[in-house]
């Protein structure tokens, strides 16, 4: 048995006999199932309001989950798929909407890559890391940025390069 | 010419990153391609404070959940409780869906309290003029069950004394179903899942439906009293026509039509902090949490007519 999966049977038993439990199998994927139905999503908002019916659902099924030795991350992007097919049916009428298939290989590494840059980003220097949360997630100008943090809009500048500096060393670019 | 510093060129690229317009430019430019990547990649950073608050509406669900566990084995957050004036509806739930009495005894205004189990769902019924604690109305309401055969099912419904509403058919939104009134005037939607677009993976055998004016005002109402969270929903012709709604680990189905207000049961770790919240939200009191012999209930009841009881039995572990 992997360690993956071990982790995956401890945490599954741990919320089936206390669903308070389940805040752990969320800390564990928020971000995995996240980035699969950003990608799929036409904004923000559509994403986050997907997500959340996912990690809703697998709490409302938790109790009768039959746990069968599949990764949970396969459970939760089978949950996640048929939210974005029911989504796109939402837009598309009439439309046929076939739920898409959970990542590849090659996607869940990308997927992985990314984590792994938004866990840098979260040990960024306090300014840097409102600089990039502020630029990429509440998408304000450096005019807005350089407004709400006080700074001029050259010193957020610096800020956002060497943010990205740090970001790129970090995943393993050379300087 | 001179050279653009850096930032300026990394701003501008952001700007377009972030703005979804053309930034290839930027990866031609050897000094910056490797920072226009990693900012490509930041496009897509989730909200920290999107997490944080998915994480706390998880942790106030989770623990609706646990105590009810904790309270009663067998139920769920929200049971419905049907007032009849006479006896007999067990009977017609034990012929048509065989369905359990797991428990009966007399209640403190007289009438008799029954709970059935009809699959893996509980139900109250309230028998008797005095019962319902004196403030809950004897009317019908509706729920959606899920049997193996919904056609086997209607007809021994209908052999049982009920009323036809519609016909089993195949319906769009997944599964088969027929729709019929028991002797008492509630209403059952008995359905079969047919496929994938089913909602029958998301409920369990009984969920009760109601059927409201102004269904998606009400929505934003049972989020704020309740915690409720959307799970589905379905607009047409700018009104909503069906909504899940989860409480707690129990659910509930809602679409605008002719109004059907019913009673429900709450099994909550604090009746009180719920009460006050419903209140807040604009219910009205029918009665403020008091301790009884069973346990600790309050109730309120919202401006569409329906009744919710906010209960901590006596047995409760917290």
């Amino acid at each position: 048995m992997t360690q993956t999966t071990e982790d995956d049977r401890l945490l599954i038993e741990a919320a089936q006999a206390d669903p308070a439990r389940f805040v752990g199998i969320y800390e564990r994927y928020v971000d995995r199932i996240y980035a699969f139905v950003r990608r799929r999503t036409e904004n923000r908002a559509a994403a986050e309001d997907i997500t959340s019916q996912v990690f809703e659902q697998a709490l409302g099924a938790i109790g009768r989950f039959e746990w069968r030795g599949a990764p949970v991350a396969a459970w939760l992007f089978r949950i996640a798929s048929n939210a974005l097919a029911d989504h796109w049916r939402e837009r598309a009428r009439d439309a046929q909407v076939t739920p898409p298939d959970v990542p590849d290989p090659g996607e869940l590494e990308d997927i992985d890559r990314r984590i792994a840059l938004y866990q840098h980003v979260e040990q960024l220097p306090e300014l840097q890391r409102q600089v990039i949360q502020m630029r990429f997630v509440e998408e304000k100008s450096i005019r807005e940025v350089a407004t709400a943090l006080d700074r001029s809009e050259g010193a957020v500048k610096q800020l956002q390069l060497r943010a990205l500096e740090s970001l790129r060393k970090s995943m393993g670019g050379h300087d | 010419m001179t050279e653009r510093p850096l930032t300026d060129r990394l701003d501008e690229t952001v700007d377009a990153i972030v703005a979804r317009r053309d930034a290839t430019d930027a990866l031609r430019d050897p000094e910056l391609a490797p920072l226009a990547r990693i900012a490509a990649d930041l496009r897509h950073y989730p909200s920290p404070e999107f997490k944080a608050s998915l994480r706390a509406q998880l942790e106030r669900r989770a623990s609706m959940t646990a105590v009810t566990t904790a309270i009663r084995q067998g139920f769920t957050t929200v049971t419905p409780y049907i007032r009849v004036r006479e006896a007999g509806l067990v009977d017609f739930l034990a012929q048509v869906f065989d369905a359990r009495e797991t428990f009966s005894g007399r209640g403190s205004g007289g009438g008799m309290h029954r709970e059935v189990r009809v699959g893996d769902s509980m139900v109250i019924i309230g028998e008797g003029d005095a019962g319902g604690g004196g403030v809950m109305p004897i009317r019908p309401v509706a729920f959606h069950v899920f049997v193996n055969d919904a056609d086997a099912t209607f007809e021994r419904a209908i052999a049982a004394g009920a009323t036809p509403l519609g016909e089993p058919a195949d319906r769009a939104y997944g599964e088969r179903s027929g729709f019929v009134a028991d002797p008492f005037g509630n209403h059952w939607y008995i359905a079969t899942p047919l496929g994938r677009e089913s909602v029958a993976g998301a409920l369990r055998t009984v969920t009760p439906v109601l059927h409201v004016k102004g269904a998606a005002a009400y929505v934003e109402f049972l989020k704020r009293a309740l915690g409720a969270i959307e799970e589905m929903r379905h607009d047409e012709g700018g009104q909503l026509r069906y909504a899940r709604l989860r409480i707690g680990d129990g659910a509930i189905e809602l679409g605008e039509g002719e109004p059907m207000p019913g009673s429900f049961l709450l099994y909550v770790g604090d009746p009180d902090a719920l009460y006050q919240q419903a209140l807040a939200a604009g219910a009205t009191s029918l009665m403020p949490p008091t301790d009884q012999p069973y346990g600790r209930i309050g109730g309120v009841e919202d401006a569409l007519g329906n009744q919710w009881f906010f209960s901590r039995p006596v047995t409760t572990s917290s």
